[in-house]
This record gives structure tokens, sequence and C-alpha cells, in this order.
């Protein structure tokens, strides 16, 4: 079956413990795999303030998937979310028609280098105005 | 006699700087629902979202701009307007 590439996010209930949370995410990560989708990356966010209240909820608990799966496993996710009570949004964003592990996990390994080098990034953009200051 | 003339001075010194599209200028910034904190830059306080001709935003990247801000407040990140907005 082909895969294309998905990034779903979804907003948990606030009043979640974080073992539920741990289960939830399991949950949904099993049913993109029991379809043979692949997982690359799932990130947690913090407890977060939301911009409007969502079933009277002030607050939630984010989390991005980034995988690749068939078409039919997303009407499956989407499905198991609405059944959940804990989830209070979620959205499916398609990324690419074609799906490449390699090439999507590349993402992740690029993206933490770059945290790490915050300092050196940090210094060439100061070098950058004080460049732009003597143009002036 | 003098009128003209202040006029003439006046239409000369109004000048708007031209802006540059930030997504432009800087490569690895890309617009995405999943960034909040640099959408909000583009939305007014009511929540609206500004129009090119403020922000100096590209065609190109308006249009990805507006897509992905649509999305954050799909998800709860960005207000639909400032009256749903919590306090």
């Amino acid at each position: 079956m082909k895969l294309r590439h998905y990034e779903t996010m979804f907003l948990l209930h606030p009043d979640l413990s974080s073992e539920e949370r741990k289960n939830a995410i399991e949950k949904f990560s099993g049913i993109i795999k029991k379809d043979q989708g692949q997982i690359v990356n799932i990130d947690e966010w913090p407890l977060r303030k939301l911009a409007y209240k969502v079933q009277k909820q002030a607050q939630g608990y984010y989390v991005v998937m980034d995988f690749g799966a068939p078409g039919s496993a997303i009407e499956e996710l989407s499905r198991n979310f609405r059944l959940d009570e804990g989830v209070l949004k979620f959205m499916t964003t398609k990324l690419d028609d074609e799906f490449d592990p390699v090439e999507a996990s590349k993402k992740y390994a690029e993206k933490v280098t770059e945290e790490e080098d915050v300092g050196g990034k940090a210094g060439t953009e100061e070098a950058g105005t004080t460049a732009e200051g003597k143009e002036e | 006699m003098q009128r003209p003339q202040q006029n003439r001075y006046k239409r000369r010194r109004i000048y708007v700087r031209r802006k540059v599209c930030r997504f432009c200028a800087d490569k690895s910034l890309v617009a995405d629902y999943k960034k909040p904190e640099l959408l909000r830059g583009f939305i007014t306080e009511r929540g609206k979202i500004l129009p090119r001709r403020v922000t100096g935003t590209c065609a190109r990247h308006q249009r990805r701009l507006t897509n992905e801000i649509k999305k954050a407040r799909i998800m709860a990140l960005l207000p639909f307007t400032s009256g749903h907005a919590i306090e």
C-alpha cells in the first residue's frame, strides 16, 4: 500500500495524568503502525494555554506526530480521535504525497544539531548587525 | 504663493520605507501553524490577519501564512477573534 507523509496534531485534556497521556499516544500511534504506517517522530508539548476555550478547558497538552501511512489509516485514526473523550481537538495535515522514511527523519536529526549550536547562531547574528551599522 | 510650495514639501517628505518580506529575507523562517508566537506578529490585536501592505510579506508567502494562521486558529493556538479569547 502506498504511504503518504502526514502530520497529526491533537490536543489532550489538561486533567489527564502523564501516564494517561502516554497511553493515549501509544494507542494512536498503534493505530498507525497497525495499518503499516511508520512513525518518524512524536513531539509532546508541555501544558499550554489555549487561545480560546475548548470543551470548557482553557489549557491542554498538544502532541504532534509525524508519520507515513496509507490514507485508510487516517480515517481510522480520526474515528478513534472522535471516540476518545480525552482528545479535545485533532487535525491531520498531508505534508507530501510520497513518504520517504530516511528523508523524513533527516529533518529531526537536523533540528537537534540546530538546537545544539544556538550559541553559534547568535554569534553570527551579532556579526550581521555590526556589519549593517558600519554600512550606515 | 506659499501654499503650493508647502504642499510640495510635504509630498516629498512622505515616503514609506520599502518593506521586505520577512520570509524571503530569512529562508530558514517558515510560516508554520505550530509556531503561534511567530504568527502572532502577523495578526491584529483582534485576531485579524494583517494585510500584505502592512507587513510587507510577498504574495507567495502571504498565501502560505494565511493558511497556517487558519490552521493555528482551528487548533486553538491563535484566537479567531478577541471576543473568543480567554481573559
